[in-house]
């Protein structure tokens, strides 16, 4: 079988996921590399035909090709992982899962502008950014919080999904955007699951510890 | 006097694992507050004497904990034990982070800015860890709403009054009946503040669907301070200013 092919920018958290969707899934898979900062490359015409929102990540599958970052680790979990556990097929679990990936692409956006607005200048209020970033992060630790009583330590199941890959950028790389670790201890206690667990890999922005 | 001479807390003891560390203030002052893998809590300066990084985005590797930035590596006592750029180097006792007394009492780590601090506060009893709330407001504010959410016991029936509790100054206690929550009081800063809530009594009885039941009392509380005008907030029978 054809190896899977990420169109991939290495300081883009959303390639990130999928680049860390691909590790612990334990895929084969080739990256090409895409010249978004200062190139632009991802707006020119050979981008835009495989994804006329101009963004990245893009994920080649044989000959289908697939943008938005929600739906990669959906198709991913879906078509490359025979244990159905990254993403359960069962109703209630399914839903949940649909629900924080939908919070990762609608509410942590807010995140994304953030981050480019400190790493690239690219435009916004810093202040309004941040305000927001920091109202989705802590809906986030209410949640493991509340996770936490019922001893559960994932998002959606008793077991990470990319749910919790979704999310785990956001928080990972919040002091970029000037967002500390001090005031979420239940997604402090998360991220240090989720980097112990196989396959997990850093980005720039996140430590590793040696 | 709220002052720093006072032990004040910084979090919940279960927030804080073994070989983890994070970064809080007191008075403004940034503070790493760290737990070695054989499970004693450190609380110190955050900042690295080297280059000024924040300890606290450091790593905790058995009782030491090194900076992220060029991985110097200090003990238990704030010393600098081992440079890595320098292996060989016998590393000058003056190399050392300002380190401040720690003790965990009632499900809490508690620090004391002062040279010479007063005995560490009591110890309360079994506790049972709930949730630390950061609030945009001056510890009077949080103090002075504590009494304004009404709180409904868990395991016992019917419903008292709710009370609330001096014990000191950095540690309040809000009760209904013979329930009741321990809230520490943190002025991280002037206009900002941190609650930090247990839950008085055994794992056994308040475990799972108790520390649920008294979440909410967090929640409601946390809402109520950030929307003070919200009257829908109130409790039953309370008395409602109109402005």
């Amino acid at each position: 079988m054809a190896p899977l092919v990420l169109y991939n920018y290495e300081l883009d958290e959303s390639c990130y996921k999928v680049r860390l969707a691909l590790s612990m899934l334990v895929l084969d898979w080739q990256a090409v590399a895409v010249d978004v900062f200062p190139g632009k490359e991802h707006l020119t015409l050979p981008y835009l035909a495989m994804n006329p929102s101009g963004r990245l990540p893009i994920l080649k599958d044989g000959d289908f090709v697939l943008h938005g970052t929600e739906a990669i680790l959906a198709h991913l979990a879906r078509s490359h992982d025979p244990t159905g556990r990254w993403l359960p097929a069962e109703g209630k679990t399914f839903a949940a899962v649909m629900q924080w990936l939908n919070f990762s692409a609608r509410d942590l956006d807010v995140t994304i502008a953030a981050r480019q607005h400190s790493l690239f200048n690219t435009p916004g209020d810093e202040a309004t950014l941040r305000a927001a970033s920091s109202r989705a992060i802590r809906i986030m630790d209410d949640h493991m919080t509340a996770r936490g009583f019922a001893r559960e330590e994932w998002f959606a199941a008793p077991h990470a999904t990319i749910a919790d890959i979704a999310l785990f950028p956001a928080f990972a790389l919040s002091r970029d955007f000037g967002i500390d670790h001090d005031e979420y201890p239940a997604l402090r206690r998360w991220a240090r699951r989720f980097r112990a667990l196989p396959g997990f890999k850093s980005m720039p922005g996140i430590p590793d510890y040696h | 006097m709220n002052s720093p001479s006072n032990w004040h807390p910084l979090a919940l003891s279960h927030s804080l694992e073994a070989g983890s560390s994070a970064g809080t203030r007191l008075f403004g002052k940034e503070l790493v507050i760290w737990r070695d893998t054989g499970g004693l809590a450190h609380v110190w300066e955050d900042r690295c004497p080297h280059r000024g990084m924040k300890l606290s985005f450091g790593f905790v590797r058995g009782d030491h904990i090194a900076c992220l930035y060029h991985g110097w590596q200090y003990d238990r006592g704030g010393y600098c034990q081992y440079i890595p750029a320098h292996p060989d180097l016998d590393v000058p006792k003056t190399f050392k982070v300002p380190v401040y007394s720690t003790e965990e009492r009632s499900g809490m780590i508690w620090t004391t800015l002062s040279e010479n601090p007063a005995d560490a506060p009591e110890d309360r009893g079994d506790t049972l860890p709930l949730r630390s709330l950061y609030l945009d407001c001056a510890k009077d504010t949080a103090i002075a709403a504590l009494g304004a959410v009404s709180l409904t016991p868990f395991a016992s029936q019917g419903q008292a009054d709710t009370t609330v509790n001096r014990v000191t100054e950095t540690l309040y206690e809000v009760s209904s009946g013979q329930e009741g929550l321990l809230i520490g009081v943190q002025a991280v800063t002037d206009n900002r503040t941190a609650l930090h809530l247990a839950i008085r009594g055994s794992r056994e009885l308040f475990q799972g669907s108790g520390q649920r039941h008294f979440l909410d009392w967090a929640l409601r509380l946390r809402y109520r301070i950030e929307h003070p005008r919200d009257t829908a907030s109130a409790p039953r029978g309370a008395t409602v200013e109109v402005s």
